[in-house]
């Protein structure tokens, strides 16, 4: 009987044993699995953002800054500011003039922040000033911030050399922080009509990338009020 | 019950190797630094001139402007060190950058360091161990976007014999 007995406690051990054996192999499994999916994955997105430095070989094909194919974008993993009002902030343009982020209330508005020894940004500013044209209908317009500490005149000659005229503002080193401490540039946040940031974008994106954002945005909220259209406030003007 | 601690052993750690994957998987950190320097002491002989190599390397997937970028806007790499008594320091040699362009703009041309490089700083020195400190200033970017200017401590130990 005692015999018998211990014979069934052995096969009920021996089973539970292959039972947690089974689970735990099978439980392996799925983790490398998953591993080996999440760094597919992660290797599909960062080739999508790959942009390559190639060596210079004293050639130069104008023709590929259009940067349709660039695909260098870097979405904000985490966006903070998302869906929240963004920072108010008043700064002086190059011109010495205040200029307030409320002054575009009810337009939809980029804040770029750049800087003058930052290539990729100087490589988006062009674009944004195309965009700006494109979409002046709908009240749209940049504010580029130098988050630099390069003279005035540097930042100005900067400015002029990209053929920018939308305004350019000086930092007063408190706007940065205020949009979550901005270490990598570019680094631009997309407001709304309302003044809610609806994207933002760190690193260069490709011009495609930045027209779709600067399109949802003038999509979204309605029309631009009368009294905005197209002017600019006083001092919002380089 | 060996086999049953063994058991549930296999079976935790493959938990954990998963709860770890799903820790791993979080937002990529950046460094704090873009360039790592290692002071390692050199010898020199003591009254002639000679030369100290200091040796950086600047991480992964980033690279920094040389000391003679091709823009004015560009922050050169430069290396700035403090007078040390006992040692007459020459001009620093700075290695020649790379000429690079950003695929989708060959106009902009970037002058760079990547991965390691060398600066050399001709020396006199009088018998004895010397440190010379200073500060390396660069300016990184990656393929997408820049980073404002740091500053690299930078202790240079050499030892005249």
């Amino acid at each position: 009987m005692s015999l018998r007995r211990l014979k069934g406690v052995s096969v009920k051990r021996t089973a539970a044993f292959v039972v947690v054996m089974v689970a735990g192999i099978s439980l392996m499994l799925w983790a490398g699995w998953h591993n080996l999916r999440e760094r597919r994955l992660a290797a599909q997105k960062a080739q999508e953002n790959h942009v390559v430095l190639v060596p210079d070989t004293g050639t130069s094909a104008g023709g590929a800054a259009q940067g349709g194919n660039t695909g260098g974008m870097t979405t904000a993993q985490d966006e903070p500011l998302k869906g929240k009002p963004a920072p108010a902030f008043t700064l002086v343009n190059l011109d010495g003039k205040k200029v307030s982020l409320s002054d575009y209330k009810g337009r939809p508005v980029i804040v770029n922040f750049w800087a003058t020894w930052c290539a990729p940004c100087k490589l988006e500013m062009p674009w944004f000033e195309e965009f700006r044209a494109k979409y002046a209908g709908q009240g749209f317009e940049i504010l580029g911030i130098a988050e630099d500490d390069a003279p005035k005149d540097e930042i100005a000659k900067t400015a002029k050399r990209v053929n920018v005229s939308y305004p350019i503002l000086l930092t007063d080193g408190k706007v940065a922080p205020a949009y979550g401490g901005v270490d990598e540039l570019p680094t631009s946040f997309y407001i709304d009509r309302k003044g809610l940031v609806e994207t933002e974008t760190i690193g260069l994106a490709s011009k495609d990338e930045v027209e779709a954002n600067i399109k949802r945005l003038v999509g979204s909220g309605g029309e631009a009020p009368r009294t905005a259209g197209v002017v600019l406030p006083a001092g919002g003007t380089r | 019950m060996r086999l049953f601690r063994g058991a549930f052993l296999l079976a935790w750690l493959g938990a954990g190797s998963l709860c770890a994957q799903e820790f791993g998987s979080d937002a990529e950190v950046k460094p704090k630094a873009y360039i790592v320097y290692a002071a390692e002491t050199q010898t020199v002989p003591a009254g002639k001139p000679s030369v100290v190599e200091l040796h950086f390397r600047v991480l992964d997937g980033y690279h920094i402007n040389s000391h003679t970028p091709k823009s004015e806007f560009q922050i050169p790499t430069n290396l700035k060190l403090d007078p040390a008594a006992g040692v007459k320091a020459g001009a620093i040699e700075y290695p020649a950058g790379t000429t690079y362009s950003f695929s989708f703009d060959p106009n902009e041309k970037l002058d760079v360091y990547s991965g390691p490089f060398t600066v050399k700083l001709p020396v006199v020195a009088v018998a004895g161990e010397h440190r010379l400190s200073g500060t390396l200033r660069y300016q990184a970017c990656d393929h997408a976007a820049c980073y404002p200017p740091k500053t690299l401590p930078v202790d240079v130990l050499l030892t005249a014999k």
